[in-house]
């Protein structure tokens, strides 16, 4: 898994190299519904997830601790 | 055998000490670089945050079930919860930002209520139209129902998995702050962040703490993040009321003293029995338990309608992992009973409406949990009406759960303020290793749980949302306008029969510049 998760940063490394759009070109970007974190009330869900799953993490929020979770 | 496996234990334990060690340092080396940076630009700066907004939040939360945990893996799991929460974000001036995110949940619980199952003669009149059946059948046995029209003498308390209690647990409220201090450089390339926080329920108390310093390059088509973070939580240990009486009067006298006191105790058979010692329970020998975990994330954009971020989460907890009041009854010991005996053979279904088993202990688990969860968003715009937002998870750790989570939204822009956004998720894992369904533990074993949250399931959840963009903030009250209101219901189904339902409501007002 180490691997991978490796690779998947090298490859973005990569992508990085080679991408550069402009900022008044990231109009579509900017959208609202573009954003790469989780709406603010999607924290609801996170929450009752973190207490009913046993995974959590690796979305910006919720790890483990702060609570009697999983 | 045994020291090789200890030498492996003691290597991944040292690798995993040197790796949050060097996340530390690095962190740090940002944290300084940040700090450092000088503010040479003296020209207008537009403000980070132009102005203060507040979010008013609101969540309604419902499950039921048939799997407790403090049942030992059999129950009801019913649960009602209500979220309200206030989050301010104030500028502080052009680079700095305060946020300030304060909530209650306040929450019914038939499942935790049982943590004292045993309900007074008062209740039992209240529930006597429970009685009122001519008799249940399951498994070709027929149960014939206590006599309806005479009660139970006072001195017989009763109790079921499948009923809420009466007890004080049943409900609790749990207070949180959690306040957040972020600083943008003036090229706005370098973000650092400090935080704080506190949550208190009855038998709960976290103080947490963190940093994070984000970087942006390449024309800020590339971000790069590192995030650290401190729980350090500890716990009021609640234990079931037999193992409370067992603790406090020790094992010659919990018969005949306190809540157990002319209570009569059943064996598996229905006659009285003095047999019941529940020896393998020992309270715990501490109460801490502390979670750091250091996030890296990364964040691409591809093309001018495309963009993707990878997130990976290292977590390390230590400490008091199990929850103190959920019970487990073993496969290898005899079982006893408070209540009316005539239900012990229908005890693990829902016609069981007056007899709890007695625990042979609570649920034991390891004192260190390590997690590594990796995750990647990608989200694409598709046309002015349709963007896909797509997330990926694959989650492992020490104690042998592996899941995978994969989730789509799908938003679609009705009008230029109204869009409504369909959404599906999917979540699968494997059982810990240490899982075991009701009355199939051994007592012989070291760790022990029947919580169904760690056992083999998949989930799917269904939500739709409706989202209000009024940018201009035309409705206002006072000072403030109001800028969006989000609506959401989700519906979720596991595989070992709990659903859920959760219904969210935010409104986002913002301060006149």
């Amino acid at each position: 898994m180490k691997k991978k998760a490796c690779l998947m940063i090298l490859a973005m490394g990569l992508l990085a190299s080679c991408v550069s759009v402009k900022e008044y070109k990231k109009i579509y970007l900017n959208d609202p519904d573009m954003k790469l974190s989780a709406h603010q009330n999607e924290r609801f869900e996170s929450n009752f997830q973190v207490y009913r799953e046993g995974a959590s993490g690796a979305n910006g929020g919720k790890t483990g601790g702060g609570c009697g979770c999983n | 055998m045994a020291e090789r496996q200890e030498v492996v234990v003691v290597v991944i334990k040292e690798n995993m000490r040197r790796t949050v060690i060097l996340l530390i340092v690095i962190f740090c080396a940002f944290g300084i670089a940040a700090a450092q940076e000088v503010d040479s630009t003296k020209v207008y700066k537009k403000k980070v945050l132009e102005s203060t907004e507040v979010d008013l939040l609101m969540s309604l939360y419902n499950q039921d079930g048939v799997h407790s945990p403090v049942n030992g893996g059999i129950g009801t799991e019913k649960l009602v919860d209500g979220t309200p929460t206030i989050v301010i974000s104030i500028p502080l001036n052009e680079n700095d930002v305060l946020t300030i995110d304060a909530g209650i949940s306040a929450y019914t619980s038939a499942s935790s209520s049982n943590i004292n199952p045993f309900m007074s003669v008062a209740s039992l009149l209240k529930n006597a139209n429970l009685f009122n059946t001519t008799g249940a059948s399951r498994g070709g046995t027929t149960v014939v129902n206590p006599n309806p029209t005479t009660p139970a003498p006072p001195s017989k308390p009763y109790g079921t998995p499948w009923l809420a209690s009466t007890g004080a647990s049943h409900s609790d409220v749990n207070k949180a702050v959690h306040t957040d201090y972020s600083h943008s450089s003036d090229s706005r390339n370098l973000i650092w962040g400090t935080n704080v926080s506190y949550s208190k329920e009855f038998d709960y108390i976290s103080y947490g703490f963190g940093g994070n310093v984000t970087a942006l390059f390449n024309e800020k088509n590339t971000e790069v993040g590192l995030k650290g973070s401190a729980y350090l939580d500890t716990w009021k240990p609640i234990y079931p009321t037999e193992l409370r009486e067992y603790m406090d009067y020790g094992a010659a006298n919990f018969q005949s003293s306190g809540y157990f006191k002319g209570v009569t105790i059943l064996n598996q058979a229905g006659n009285a029995s003095t047999a019941y010692m529940p020896s393998a329970f020992t309270p715990w020998d501490s109460k801490g338990r502390n979670s750091y975990t250091m996030s890296f994330f990364t964040s691409q954009i591809l093309t001018q309608k495309l963009q993707m971020a990878l997130f990976f989460d290292l977590v390390a907890q230590q400490g008091m992992l199990s929850t103190p009041y959920q019970r487990v009854y073993f496969a290898d010991k005899p079982n006893f009973y408070i209540g009316y005996p005539a239900f012990i053979p229908v005890y693990t279904t829902p016609d069981n409406k007056a007899v709890y088993q007695l625990a042979d202990d609570i649920e034991r688990l390891p004192k260190s949990r390590y997690k590594f969860p990796v995750g990647a968003r990608v989200n694409y715009y598709i046309n002015e009406t349709f963007v896909l937002r797509s997330y990926y998870r694959y989650y492992a750790d020490n104690w042998g759960l592996r899941a995978n989570t994969i989730s789509f939204d799908l938003p679609v822009k009705l009008s230029q303020a109204f869009s409504v956004t369909p959404s599906y998720r999917f979540y699968a894992q494997n059982q810990i290793s240490y899982f075991a369904p009701y009355e199939t533990h051994l007592s012989t074993e070291q760790y022990y749980t029947s919580d169904y949250d760690l056992s083999k399931f998949t989930s799917n959840q269904y939500s739709i949302a409706v989202n209000y963009l009024d940018i201009f903030t035309g409705l206002k009250i006072g000072s403030m306008g109001l800028k969006n209101v989000n609506i959401k219901y989700s519906h979720y189904d596991r595989s070992d029969g709990l659903s859920a339902n959760i219904f969210s409501f935010g409104l986002k007002f913002v301060g006149d510049k």
